[in-house]
């Protein structure tokens, strides 16, 4: 012995890999991260650019429906045709303004409603025993066990001119009323449909709500009320904050709910993206339409993203 | 940490029997289902107490305390507070604070916020909000701290701002939830004056619920100790630990030696018992409410013993042991003797001599001895 500590034995069956990849610059954290960086790659990434590709082009009879980007000329030169007409179309026809600020006013209000539908039954089930939280939130999941366009198309027949709510009505001599085709039922569907995504993030939020604040409240003299709006409101806010965002992004580009539902005058932008695209097979326009749709919906994102994060920091 | 020696002889509204007082709690059951957290409990309590409940965890010091804040209905009986009956007012009517155990700071407040909180709810003029959070922060010490939140500041700190936000309202009752039961040692100790004095400026009635009877000892005028829903005893700190009424409150309270015995003298001015576990006759030198023949135990502090290696003089009181174990804790040492009768005891000594060379070591025989007037005599 010379003194010297022997060196432990490191020595695992991997370790020579995990050098070879350290020497090319791959080390086990980029590994783990490269997995779905591909997948998000092959089948976000590239798809979404092609969508633009597509965008940026003009409608031509034939297959694919579009012209081509680039073409080659005779002479060998390469040309990059970018037709920016599909969005200037955007803005100067009435249609598509009106359609996508139509989607945003159907998307809000259905946000508020199940904001304001869903915070009392989250409060309910977080103040609920251990027991019969767990039953209810398993109702509030139970279902997204059914499909979920026959769940729309059971939404249809209750709203229908003689369907189960007229026919109830009818019972006590009522007038039938016409539900079916118009924006309440688009309202109706959208929020029942979304509800669980509000309910969820608001339950996780209020669940954890230290009961001793609320006590802690009442102790220095606030009533229940004014104990709502000072301590459990802002204390919620990370919850109302997400689970607005589930609600109101999806809710946009809603296509089946509103041709379902609603009837010709539910202009939203998720239908006409389906008209240009199978009515006029207008695939450059449709996708024009598209990527002007996920701006709309980014931004939204963005600034409910920066909300959260200020909320969280002031913790 | 004794009393200011004014405040323990003349504000002893206590042992005034025609002093009214300024809590009253009557006959007080609380059951959680088939639980009965607490079982008809009587207890009084006056202005500018100091008033300690002392108790294990289950032991409903924490129930009566929230019955008190309101948070909790007694399932039968009253409680009173300063004359008026509080059966069906609200937390946010009471004329009482709490400072919770967590302290359950408002997050999203700052510091200035949180204390503000109880006074906006008075609706009190900006100024006068201002002015009265200025002078609590001056008063907890955090005058630099009022625009931080609580999760910037240290344990003590949010400990200081609990309690300046439960005396904003200058509230006649302060309840306190184990106060210092999230502090460590050394902050804890410095607090427990802190918390002392501030009581005795303000001269706010105090209720505090602790489980470290050491704590209860410092802080407290008097002492309530709480077992399975019932209070045990109610006395002064020193009472409680000189004088417990049960072998309950001599053992919860500090440690002690407990021996079972015999009556076999019970004359008006001495009692002697013989004990087998002691391995000698116990000689009280005061006479003992019991009758000839009864078994009882003998409760005996471990500082109040002494060891001798020579016999001492006198027929009881002293019996042989053999020192099993020694704790050298600094200032005192704990000493573990095995008598002749198998019982082991525990004897104190304070180390008044620097490494003493002829002090008594492991494995030696020692006899033990106490004084006739040292212990007490329970019957239950």
């Amino acid at each position: 012995m010379t003194g010297e500590a022997l060196p432990l034995p490191h020595r695992r069956p991997w370790t020579k890999l995990e050098r070879g990849l350290l020497a090319m610059g791959l080390s086990g954290k980029a590994l783990v991260i490269f997995a779905p960086a591909l997948w998000l790659t092959v089948f976000f990434l590239v798809p979404l650019a092609v969508v633009f590709g597509i965008s940026l082009s003009i409608k031509q009879f034939g297959r694919p429906p579009y012209s081509d980007l680039l073409t080659v000329g005779e002479d060998g030169t390469v040309q990059l045709t970018l037709h920016l007409s599909n969005f200037l179309r955007l803005f100067s026809d009435n249609l598509y303004v009106s359609a996508y600020l139509n989607s945003i006013k159907v998307a809000a209000i259905s946000t508020v409603l199940a904001l304001f539908i869903a915070y009392p039954m989250a409060y309910f089930i977080a103040r609920s025993s251990d027991r019969w939280r767990n039953i209810l939130l398993m109702l509030v999941i139970l279902p997204f066990w059914t499909s979920f366009l026959l769940r729309v198309y059971a939404l249809s027949g209750f709203m229908r001119g003689n369907g189960v709510i007229n026919n109830l009505l009818g019972v006590f001599g009522i007038e039938p009323l016409v539900m079916l085709q118009t924006d309440f039922a688009v309202y109706v569907g959208i929020v029942y449909t979304y509800l669980p995504f509000m309910i969820l993030p608001l339950y996780t939020t209020l669940v954890k709500l230290d009961a001793s604040l609320l006590e802690a409240s009442a102790d220095l003299g606030a009533r229940p009320l004014r104990t709502f709006l000072t301590i459990t409101l802002p204390l919620s806010a990370p919850g109302i904050i997400a689970g607005s965002m589930l609600v109101f992004i999806p809710a946009i580009g809603e296509f089946v709910i509103p041709s379902l539902l609603g009837g010709p005058g539910t202009l939203m932008i998720g239908r006409v993206l389906w008209d240009e695209f199978f009515s006029n097979t207008n695939w450059p326009r449709a996708a024009a339409v598209a990527i002007a749709m996920l701006v709309v919906v980014v931004v939204p994102i963005m600034l409910m993203q920066r909300a959260q994060s200020a909320v969280v920091e002031r913790r | 940490m004794a009393k200011k020696p004014q405040i323990a002889a003349e504000t002893r509204p206590w042992r005034d029997p025609s002093a009214k007082p300024f809590v009253k709690i009557r006959d007080v059951t609380k059951k959680f289902g088939d639980v009965q957290a607490v079982n008809h409990v009587s207890l009084d309590i006056y202005k500018g107490e100091l008033f300690c409940l002392l108790g294990g965890s289950g032991s409903g010091k924490s129930t009566l305390l929230r019955m008190l804040a309101g948070f909790e209905a007694p399932t039968a009986g009253t409680i009173e507070i300063d004359g008026q009956d509080m059966t069906g007012v609200a937390p946010y009517n009471r004329p009482v604070n709490m400072m919770f155990q967590s302290y359950a700071l408002f997050p999203h407040m700052s510091v200035k916020q949180n204390i503000a909180y109880g006074l906006k709810r008075d609706h009190l003029p900006k100024a006068e909000i201002g002015d009265r959070v200025a002078e609590l922060l001056s008063l907890v010490k955090l005058q630099d701290y009022g625009k931080r939140r609580p999760h910037q500041l240290s344990g003590g700190q949010r400990q200081r701002v609990a309690l300046a936000r439960a005396l904003a309202k200058r509230p006649k009752l302060l309840l306190l939830d184990e106060p210092l039961g999230a502090l460590d040692k050394k902050l804890r100790e410095e607090t427990q004056f802190e918390l002392v004095k501030i009581q005795e400026t303000l001269g706010v009635t105090f209720i505090v619920v602790t489980h470290d009877q050491e704590e209860a000892m410092s802080l407290a005028t008097r002492i309530g100790v709480m077992n399975q829903g019932e209070i045990a005893m109610i006395g002064e700190p020193t009472e409680v630990y000189e004088f417990p009424n049960s072998r309950f409150v001599a053992g919860f309270i500090g440690s002690v030696n407990m021996f079972e015995g015999v009556v076999t003298e019970d004359e008006a001015d001495h009692v002697r018992i013989r004990s087998a576990e002691a391995g000698c006759d116990i000689f009280v030198d005061h006479g003992v409410d019991c009758a000839p023949d009864q078994v009882l135990w003998y409760a005996i502090r471990p500082e109040k013993i002494t060891l001798h290696r020579e016999r001492p003089e006198g027929d009881a009181n002293i019996t042989r042991g053999m020192v099993e174990d020694i704790a050298y804790l600094g200032d005192m040492s704990v000493f573990q003797i095995m008598l002749g009768s198998g019982k082991r005891i525990r004897v104190t000594k304070a180390n008044s001599l620097r490494g003493d060379p002829d002090g008594i070591k492991w494995d030696e025989e020692v006899y033990v001895q106490w004084n006739g007037g040292s212990g007490s005599v329970l019957t239950v």
